[in-house]
């Protein structure tokens, strides 16, 4: 894992606008969204059901182009990328922890964290490293051989979040990490968030409706109707600063 | 972990709907093979047919007509003619079995001039000529049987009221299964002149070799102009043509078969398809996963049109597997229908048999490959709620 300097712009995000089109209906998700990320900053995106969170999301991952604005993460500007340089530009950037994990159930926990580096041209051993590392930093390197379906919640979550930094990724998008966990797992997972973040300078963006995970990340934006209402630093970011 | 890997799991993953659909391309590939084997089987007796330098002389009425075994001498007396024998169909029955295999009244001292390929021991071929009760016949038929030189066998007439009892005087070898008997002519025509057979002395049809393959138009038409004013006009023809008499019989059924074959072909590949669309809607949110992490559409198509694929040509191996076993047990126990081995009557078959299932792995897959590719990311990770 990379620990280069703090302050270089990760994700710009400038005059977003997002509308999806239902027939003849065009409904705004999101309106002149502006948002700047640096390295190793930590975001949490709150807000009501509706209010555009995952859409900002997929937009900052390069799931899904604006309708206007632009979206600039890592140096590309997004909007102006084709389906095939999107695809390859995720698979180098960005890593995705989903809610319900989305692990492939017919793959071992290995298996599963290997499936991004098989897009590489890592050899065989290669791969073979960075796997077990990865599985190491979620200390899971004992359940390597297990199925998801042989895991607990938390154990796929963590699973998941190798599958997600085994590349290397500048950029972790993580949509309600901790909605399909019990307490003490959520834990556990936002210990981790925290650790890939200071210890390995992980540029984190989390979707969540929980205020205990949302505390955790340096910087909290509050969304409703599709604009950005209020921004908020953290108790973390000013424990940090004191 | 290679792409393979995946798929074979992915396969594997339901595996009672894979399994059901590997059996339903197998057991239709292997109709398919067994039907079109029975029609190549057709073929390979006319192609070799084609490298004998052998005709058939009939009457012009066809079988139902009949030939004088003064014909015989008549044909050898024609030039560039080497051989020539009488060659009536017996037909009978041996104990319960109707059909046995084939039985031939000829001219013992000929029948193998006619047919130099084959092969028998001279004292066997001596005691066979000498022995008006004797036959010979094809290895194939003693092995299975358990017949040695000295058995009798008696075989029940079924078109002619004689019933005859034979003694192995030889077994011959032959490189094809002919499936065959050989005994005396004058054996049986004696025993139908005993029984009052209103229709004696037929030769049946004269299978006759011709000393090179230049002179056969020749011969042809030179026995043809001899008996064209006689009572029995005939109607001669190389052993190939014979055999494409034969083969063309069976004219609209050779279509059918076809037909029938593209159909199942075709009816297979919506089976196939449906169950793979279904095999894609179940992993919608997965692909979405694979494609979120950077999975290329390509990449995506290439493991559902391979998972189809694989489950097509694994039922393609199986049905084409399960259709040669079919046609080698047929070619053991029914060697008068399918007289040749399963390679003889394949041949090329066998790849078409597996390019089909190709095919079809493709036609199937190609539909929910490309839906696959194309599906939205956004649209397949919002399923996951």
């Amino acid at each position: 894992m990379s620990n280069s300097n703090a302050g270089e712009t990760v994700v710009v995000v400038r005059e977003v606008c997002k509308e999806f089109r239902r027939d003849q209906l065009t409904i705004p998700v999101l309106s002149g969204i502006n948002l700047q990320l640096s390295e190793g900053d930590y975001l949490a995106l709150m807000g009501p059901s509706g209010s555009g969170k995952t859409t900002l999301l997929n937009l900052i991952a390069g799931l899904d182009r604006p309708t206007a604005g632009d979206v600039i993460v890592c140096g590309q500007n997004l909007g102006q990328s084709s389906e095939g340089e999107l695809a390859k530009w995720r698979s180098r950037h960005v890593g995705f922890i989903f809610q319900m994990y989305n692990l492939i159930p017919v793959l071992t926990a290995y298996e599963n964290v290997e499936l991004p580096l098989t897009l590489t041209s890592l050899s065989r051993r290669q791969r073979d490293d960075h796997v077990k590392a990865a599985l190491e930093v979620v200390g899971l390197q004992d359940r390597m051989d297990h199925y998801p379906r042989q895991l607990s919640g938390g154990q796929e979550q963590r699973v998941a979040i190798a599958r997600a930094i085994v590349t290397d990724p500048t950029l972790l998008v993580a949509d309600e990490p901790t909605g399909d966990l019990d307490a003490k797992s959520a834990g556990e997972i936002l210990e981790l968030l925290h650790r890939l973040n200071t210890e390995f300078r992980k540029t984190i963006v989390m979707v969540t409706h929980d205020p205990n995970a949302a505390a955790r990340a340096r910087r909290i934006l509050h969304l409703e109707k599709g604009l950005l209402v209020s921004e908020v630093v953290s108790s973390r970011a000013k424990e940090s600063v004191q | 972990m290679k792409t393979f890997k995946y798929i074979w799991r992915n396969i594997r993953r339901n595996p009672i709907r894979s399994l059901l659909t590997i059996l339903s391309v197998g057991f239709s590939l292997a109709l398919m093979t067994v039907l079109y084997g029975f029609l190549a089987s057709q073929e390979t007796w006319k192609n070799g047919a084609a490298q004998a330098n052998r005709i058939v002389v009939m009457n012009i009425q066809g079988f139902s007509g009949a030939l004088p075994i003064s014909a015989v001498d008549d044909v050898r007396a024609t030039q560039s003619v080497a051989a020539a024998v009488p060659f009536a169909w017996f037909g009978g029955s041996y104990q319960d079995e109707q059909m046995p295999f084939a039985q031939f009244a000829t001219d013992p001292n000929s029948v193998f001039d006619v047919w130099p390929e084959y092969s028998i021991p001279p004292g066997e071929l001596t005691a066979f000529k000498t022995n008006r009760q004797g036959c010979v016949l094809d290895r194939r038929i003693a092995a299975r049987r358990g017949w040695k030189v000295g058995d009798r066998v008696q075989l029940k007439g079924a078109i002619y009221p004689f019933d005859l009892d034979l003694e192995i005087s030889g077994i011959f070898d032959s490189p094809k299964n002919t499936d065959s008997l050989y005994f005396h002519w004058n054996y049986l025509n004696e025993g139908l002149k005993q029984q009052s057979y209103p229709n004696i002395d037929n030769a049946g049809t004269i299978f006759a070799r011709i000393s090179s393959s230049d002179s056969i138009p020749t011969v042809i038409k030179s026995i043809d102009d001899k008996f064209g004013s006689s009572d029995t006009p005939t109607r001669s023809q190389t052993e190939a043509a014979f055999a494409q008499m034969f083969v063309d019989m069976l004219g609209n059924v050779q279509v059918l078969i076809r037909n029938i074959g593209l159909a199942v072909v075709f009816s297979l590949s919506l089976v196939t398809a449906n169950s793979m669309a279904m095999a894609i809607r179940e992993r919608v949110t997965e692909i979405a996963v694979l494609k979120a992490i950077g999975f290329p559409r390509s990449r995506v198509l290439f493991m559902v049109l391979g998972e189809a694929c694989t489950i097509s040509m694994l039922g393609g191996f199986l049905g084409v597997g399960m259709g040669c076993l079919f046609l080698q047990g047929m070619n053991r126990l029914l060697p008068q229908f399918f007289p040749f081995t399963v390679m003889e009557m394949l041949g090329p078959w066998i790849s078409y048999g597996l390019i089909a299932a190709a095919l079809l792995g493709l036609i199937s897959g190609i539909v929910p490959a490309i839906r696959a590719a194309q599906m939205s990311v956004i649209d397949g990770l919002r399923r996951i709620a």
